[in-house]
């Protein structure tokens, strides 16, 4: 019996009901009903959102991580209470979201879920501005929450499905809904029992394995700065909504926030205190990516905690802070500026890099933001993608960037030697049967006599030319078989879609499923291919046995086409269109199953 | 592969060549065989170096002579890749060589690049210094003779530096073992020898084949007087990229000075005279013989002094130099001291005025004169007795004296040169600012001065770049006559670049950079526009350039704002050219990382900035070029006034032409930087509607101007992104046809190219033969043949 953690009345669906939040459980049952209609496990919940305080129903809704419009609660007791009772379930929930958030990106900074907020801002600058509670639990949405923190970090290599089984149920579910052609073959066999799960995967285990990298490939940072723009809401006040995802992004944009966050929260200020503060600060305003801040400036006042933290503007000609030079000559544009002592007049007012320099520290800005970006996906890995095919010589890099690779020969390369036994004699060996072709074909090929035939042919070729006549009746034949051609074409066209649906899905079933059971066959029959993963191979005998069952199944392949072709008849379509329909598909198997006699006939061979 | 011209046996580092290589290689055997200068274009990103190195180091090799090779470029970057090309070149040479004599030969042939101390001390404080000057300084002041003296009678009693001492342990001329050294290679040789690279390097100058380093170190007198001096006369001399070599000439001929430089010169002056002072007391002795020395003529002829001692050179060309005795009013130390007091004075004077003044040098000394009563004779010898005297004084810290220096240049240069040259005073930095922030600026107007010594000295100067259309500037500019001047077209079996001119936005607004409409939003949105969809659509690196720092900054700020920038965001990563060289280097190899991981990336620089040269562009890094606007120079600025009135009067070039020549070379230049190789593509895109004129374009080079066709010479954004992507979708695929044969010539080609050209000669012999016997070899008709073969084949 699941411990209730916390209970409350509350419609679902304007139904009335109860909410209760077990150990391992949100769940909703309806008044007089045992069972409860809605049950959440806790490791769905991803998003939590309240109602406005003050509005005029006190609601509670929970995203799940399927579902982004989750479910809706509304609290039915009075609003005091029903506020108080909301209040401790989203304390409860929250705490269960985050635990939720920190096992989904398990690398995250562990900074990037303090509970969500609102700040709100007042623009008029003669009020002070009224700290007003948190209006609103925002949660950021799915999307931002699922995005890696850093791709290098979550670069696992794709699991083979099988080692967890409720993962890979998850993977093969997937599968089947992405695709529904396959979906319904599945339902056909394996719901019916005819082959099992494993062997319906058997030899489909690349499209598990690709989806399950497709989902392990997480979403790389968006390369937009980070530049939260204030909402203006009615009655001149500013909105600045802050998500986790914003947190994480400001602190790893500005690590000097972090440094600050750290130092006052919670100590001398609190939570939503610090933000409100700090969106007000100078120091906010000069991490503002714009060079018009001055709009915002009469917001701006001077703020003890976080003047302590402001740098001075980077927009001297030499930037704050030194780097080292580049290593590269190739690049390095210092070198050249030092290569000589100056000379000359000095350069028109244009062409004096940093005159305008209020545009300084944004350039500077999106260089270090451009160089952040790339540093959190790459790492310090070399790059992924080389920079040229075969470029440069036994991997020389400062040949490889000079190198005109169309130059050299293709056919200069040394190529791979070919590792066979008796690699000499059989090339020798080729040779001489070359060799011995080539010679039959000189000898049979004498231009002589085949020049003076062509020549004899053309001797006369303006008289033959008039002497030839076109016969009317064969002439009059082949128009007509031309005709008959073009009509037959067209009126195929005409009726194509003459079969009656239902037949058609029953053949294209009838179809697909003898395809399978021909696909399993011949996988059954044939050594495993080296290319595919497979989870566990096979062995002989379950292989012998798997093709007998399978050709047992694609015995019966004529009944079933026996019997869509009486249907057809009874339908009143024409019987021989479907036999031509089922043609191949009856030739396919007859093949497998002839073949299978044979086999099965001389068993000393046996299969490997 | 190997094969001959004429006689010439040419080894060539790759199995195929291009057509155009094989051209470029006969013309510059012409050159070298007349021993003339020549002006070629040679399409960017078709090997134009390696071809270059690949036939003269065959010749250098293959004739006793052995002309040393000086070839010069722009930028360190460039430096560096031509001796890594050269390097690879001697590696394959060796790797070919037949016997054991070539091989030795070929491993004994030698290759060295310079740049200056601060891109090569391995001192472990020099090399910390940030500035050049200061590295220079400090330099001289551990390695000049007078020290390593002093510190060799009493070792411990000065600093000296190590890496220099443990270099006159060697013997001379065999400091380094033969080979080709990149910079870096030598850098990595004195670390682990414990050698001075920088030394190294100038010592082995007169012992190797190949020198390489930059454009200053021939033109400019100040620096060329100390490096170049030895170098023989039949030397083949390179300028690669040279389409901006009448800048560099002008440059290195002319002058700024500014109220703080004045300052400093005057409390340099003051110092002086503190120091002379202390000297009389302690070895008057010291300055007596300097003003024997300086009665009898000529203190010291400065081939004599060791390279450590040089520290400042006449900033004249050498046949200027007067070769007599310093005038008597200018001997005595603390004379010259007082002159030099008075001329700064004077010219502090000058810059109190607040407005502008534009005098020749004539009437700059004419009023010097009636003013201060300096006659124009010392002041000519003004460079020359400060060195003297710095010499004498045994100075430390150079880097102090700077504008010392740079005033007795000025002073130096003002009193040599009548013509060619301007003064011009400016007090405020612009028309609108109220605080003045004087300079003066004496500025040379004609290119064809720095450069004539050149000409003069050197039998054969190939003068070659990308993009130097239209050829016939560049003689007319720098006075002289080619013998050889020639544009490549390029062969291509299918296009690989595709330039576009946009004109106008998809809301038909044109688009321009002209001063009047720049800065309307309409123009700023409609460029945003531009770079948005291109970041879409394109792969890779784009990379785009604006027409002046100004603009791109204001640009930038405004995209920003207006949420553009945000928009490229979500599909690339945008770096910036800043104002500092080494913070856009780290930009810089930010953007290559993110080219290469495939996150792509935007670019934005100035032409004629620092990205512009010597970075390429190629293959991933750079698949799309915008030329935000046409990249004009300020018309606004004097000094270009000047010198558009100069080229008027003195050459007959127009104003306009001029400006329409110097704005499309810029923009050839930034967008040729996205080829290498033919398999390599790219997009070229002009966004500005005066590109769509047809004058404008005719000055761009034959190679990208024959690829754009009609329609692409007037396009809407949107019409030019149907087109791009167009090109893409095409471009991406696998070429099937064979370009050999078309723009790739194996062995055989070449060869039946030569058989047709020897059977065409002697076609023509006959013709001309029948039509006048005394015309004779005058070699122009073998420039129409190869332009015909082009054609053909």
């Amino acid at each position: 019996m699941p411990t209730n953690v916390c209970t409350a009345k509350a419609s679902y669906k304007k139904a009335p009901g109860t909410l209760e939040l077990t150990d391992t459980h949100l769940q909703w049952s309806q008044d007089g009903k045992k069972v409860p209609s809605v049950r959440v496990p806790y490791h769905e919940a991803t998003s939590l959102f309240c109602s406005k305080e003050g509005a005029a129903q006190v609601r509670l809704k929970l995203g799940l991580v399927n579902d982004d419009n989750g479910h809706n609660f509304t609290f039915t007791a009075p609003q005091a209470v029903a506020y108080s009772e909301r209040e401790t379930f989203k304390r409860e929930l929250t705490n269960i979201i985050s635990r939720n958030r920190s096992t989904a990106d398990s690398n995250a900074n562990p900074a990037a879920a303090p509970p969500p907020i609102v700040a709100a801002l007042s623009a008029s600058p003669s009020k002070a501005p009224t700290p007003r509670p948190a209006v609103a639990v925002a949660s950021a949405s799915r999307a931002s929450t699922s995005r890696a923190p850093s791709v290098s970090s979550d670069r696992r290599t794709p699991i083979l499905p099988g080692t967890d089984a409720a993962s890979d149920f998850r993977l093969r579910k997937k599968v089947l809904m992405g695709n529904p052609e396959l979906a319904s073959l599945h339902r056909e066999l394996v719901m019916s029992g005819q082959i099992t799960e494993a062997e319906f995967w058997e030899g489909r285990e690349h499209l598990l394995l690709a989806e399950s990298a497709t989902e392990s490939q997480r979403k790389g940072r968006p390369g937009q700065l980070v530049d939260p723009r204030p909402q203006t809401v009615e009655g001149g006040e500013i909105k600045i909504v802050i998500t986790p995802q914003l947190v994480h992004d400001i602190f790893e944009e500005f690590p000097v926030v972090a440094k600050a966050y750290n130092d006052n929260v919670p100590n001398k200020l609190s939570e939503a205190d610090f933000w409100k503060r700090y969106f007000q600060s100078k120091l906010f305003n000069a991490h503002r990516a714009s060079i018009r801040s001055s709009a915002a400036q009469h917001v701006v006042k001077e703020d003890p905690i976080f003047d302590k933290y402001l740098e001075k503007d980077d927009d001297e000609l030499e930037p704050r802070r030194a780097r080292d030079e580049v290593a590269d000559l190739f690049i390095n544009l210092g070198a050249t500026l030092e290569d000589h002592g100056e000379t000359g007049n000095q350069r028109d007012i244009t062409m004096q890099p940093g005159r305008q320099r209020g545009a300084l520290p944004l350039i500077r800005k999106f260089n270090e933001h451009s160089e952040r970006l790339l540093n959190s996906a790459l790492g310090d890995k070399p790059p992924a993608k080389r920079r040229r095919v075969g470029g440069g010589d036994g991997g020389n890099d400062a040949y490889g960037q000079l190198d005109l690779d169309d130059l050299h020969d293709p056919e200069t390369s040394v190529g791979i030697i070919l590792e066979m036994q008796d690699r000499q004699r059989y090339f020798e060996g080729q040779m001489a049967s070359a060799a011995a072709v080539e010679d039959a074909r000189k000898k049979a090929f004498d231009v002589r006599p085949i020049f003076k035939e062509a020549r004899d042919s053309l001797v006369s070729w303006e008289y033959n030319l008039n002497q030839l006549k076109l016969e009317r009746k064969p002439g009059d034949a082949a128009l007509l078989s031309m005709t008959q051609n073009v009509a037959s074409r067209l009126d195929v066209k005409s009726k194509k879609n003459e079969m009656p649906p239902d037949l058609f899905i029953q053949l294209t079933t009838c179809q697909t499923a003898a395809n399978e059971f021909l696909r399993q066959f011949w996988s059954a029959i044939y050594p495993p291919s080296t290319e595919t993963q497979t989870i566990a191979p096979a062995t002989p005998a379950q292989k012998a046995t798997k093709a007998a069952k399978m050709a047992g199944y694609l015995g019966k392949t004529h009944e079933k086409v026996d019997a869509l072709v009486r249907t057809a008849q009874v339908e009143g379509v024409d019987s021989i269109r479907v036999q031509v329909a089922m043609k191949p598909i009856l030739d396919a198997v007859d093949h497998a199953l002839a073949f299978y006699h044979t086999r099965s006939a001389k068993p000393t061979k046996g299969i490997n | 592969m190997k094969f001959f011209i004429d006689n010439l046996p040419i080894i060539f580092p790759y199995d195929r060549i291009y057509p155009e290589q094989y051209a470029y290689m006969c013309d510059l055997k012409r050159t070298l065989d007349a021993t003339g200068h020549c002006v070629l274009e040679m399409p960017s990103g078709t090997g134009k170096t390696v071809s270059l190195l690949s036939l003269i180091v065959s010749y250098q090799q293959f004739y006793p002579t052995r002309r040393k090779l000086i070839y010069c470029s722009r930028t360190v970057p460039e430096i560096e890749k031509a001796l890594a090309e050269l390097k690879r070149l001697v590696e394959y040479r060796i790797s070919c060589a037949e016997t054991p004599e070539e091989k030795e030969k070929e491993q004994n042939f030698t290759g060295l690049g310079l740049t200056s101390r601060k891109n090569l001390c391995i001192h472990p404080e020099v090399s910390k210094e940030k500035k050049g000057k200061v590295v220079d300084a400090r330099c001289r002041d551990l390695t000049n003779t007078a020290v390593c003296e002093k510190a060799r009678q009493d070792p411990g009693s000065v600093d000296i530096c190590d890496w220099h001492e443990n270099l006159g342990q060697l013997e001379p001329g065999n400091l380094i073992t033969p080979g080709i050294w990149t910079l870096a290679d030598v850098l990595q040789h004195g670390r682990d020898n414990k050698l001075c690279p920088y030394f190294t390097i100038r010592r082995m100058m007169p012992f190797v084949d190949v020198v390489i380093y930059s454009f200053h170190y021939l033109l400019d007198p100040k620096v060329a007087e100390q490096v170049s001096k030895e170098l023989s006369k039949d030397a083949i001399v390179v300028f690669d990229e040279a389409h901006n070599i009448d800048n560099v000439c002008i440059e290195s001929l002319s002058i700024d000075l500014t109220r703080p430089m004045l300052d400093s010169a005057a409390r340099s002056v003051t110092k002086l005279g503190e120091k002379i002072e202390e000297i009389k007391t302690t070895d008057a002795a010291k300055l007596q013989d300097e003003y024997a020395k300086l009665v009898e003529g000529l203190e010291e002829p400065a081939s004599e002094a060791a390279d450590e001692d040089n520290f400042m050179s006449n900033p004249v060309l050498p046949d200027d130099l007067l070769n007599e005795a310093i005038p008597g009013n200018i001997r005595k130390a603390e004379h010259f001291v007082a002159f030099l007091k008075r001329f700064v004075e004077y010219l502090k004077t000058r810059m109190r005025v607040l407005h502008v003044v534009a005098e020749t040098p004539l009437s700059f000394l004419q009023h010097l004169k009636d003013i201060t009563y300096i006659e124009r004779r010392p002041l000519r010898f003004c460079a020359e007795r400060l060195q003297s005297m710095i010499r004498t004084l045994e100075l430390n810290r150079l880097d102090e004296y700077s504008s010392l220096q740079k005033v007795a240049s000025f002073a130096t240069l003002v009193a040599t040169y009548e013509k060619g040259f301007l003064l011009i005073l400016e007090p405020f930095e612009t028309d609108n600012a109220t605080v003045p922030n004087p300079i003066f600026h004496f500025t040379c107007l004609d290119p064809s001065l720095a450069i004539k010594p050149v000409f003069e000295r050197f039998s054969s100067v190939v003068i070659t770049s990308g993009t130097i259309s239209p050829l016939d500037m560049y003689p007319k500019m720098l006075q002289f006559t080619p013998v050889v001047q020639e544009t490549y077209p390029m062969t291509l079996t299918r296009n690989a670049f595709l330039p576009l001119v946009i004109t106008r936005g998809s809301d038909q607004v044109a688009i321009s950079s002209r001063f009047e409409v720049r800065n309307d939003p309409a123009v700023v949105r409609n460029f945003g526009s531009i770079l948005i969809e291109y970041s879409k659509i394109v792969p890779d690196g784009i990379v785009a350039f604006f027409p002046s720092y100004l603009y791109m900054e204001s640009i930038v700020a405004a995209w920003n704002d207006m949420g553009i920038l945000n928009e490229v965001w979500k599909n690339k990563l945008i770096f910036v050219e800043t104002p500092d060289a080494n913070e856009t280097s780290i930009a810089l190899e930010n953007y290559r990382r993110a080219c290469d991981n495939g996150r792509g990336a935007v670019l934005l620089s100035v032409a004629r900035g620092k990205v512009s040269e010597g970075i390429d562009f190629d293959h991933n890094y750079g698949r799309a070029v915008i030329m935000f606007g046409v990249p004009y120079q300020y018309t606004e600025s004097r000094i270009l006034k000047a010198r558009l009135e100069y080229l008027r009067d003195a050459y007959r070039i127009r104003e306009s032409e001029f400006l329409g020549f110097d704005a499309m070379r810029n923009a050839a230049q930034c967008v040729g930087r996205v080829l290498r190789g033919k398999t390599d593509w790219g997009l070229m895109v002009f966004a500005d509607k005066r590109f769509a004129r047809a004058d404008k374009r005719a000055k761009l080079p034959r190679w990208i101007n024959q690829y754009i066709t009609e329609v692409a010479s007037n396009l809407s954004t949107d019409m030019a992104l149907t087109l791009s992507k167009l090109f893409m979708r095409t471009i991406s695929q696998n070429p099937n046809e064979n370009q050999t044969g078309i723009s790739l010539w194996t062995l055989e080609d070449i060869e039946k190219a030569q058989a047709k050209q020897r059977e065409l000669a002697i076609i023509s012999e006959q013709d001309r033969g029948e039509a006048a016997d005394d015309e004779y070899g005058d070699g122009g008709i073998e420039d129409e043949m190869l332009v015909d073969l082009d054609l053909d084949f």
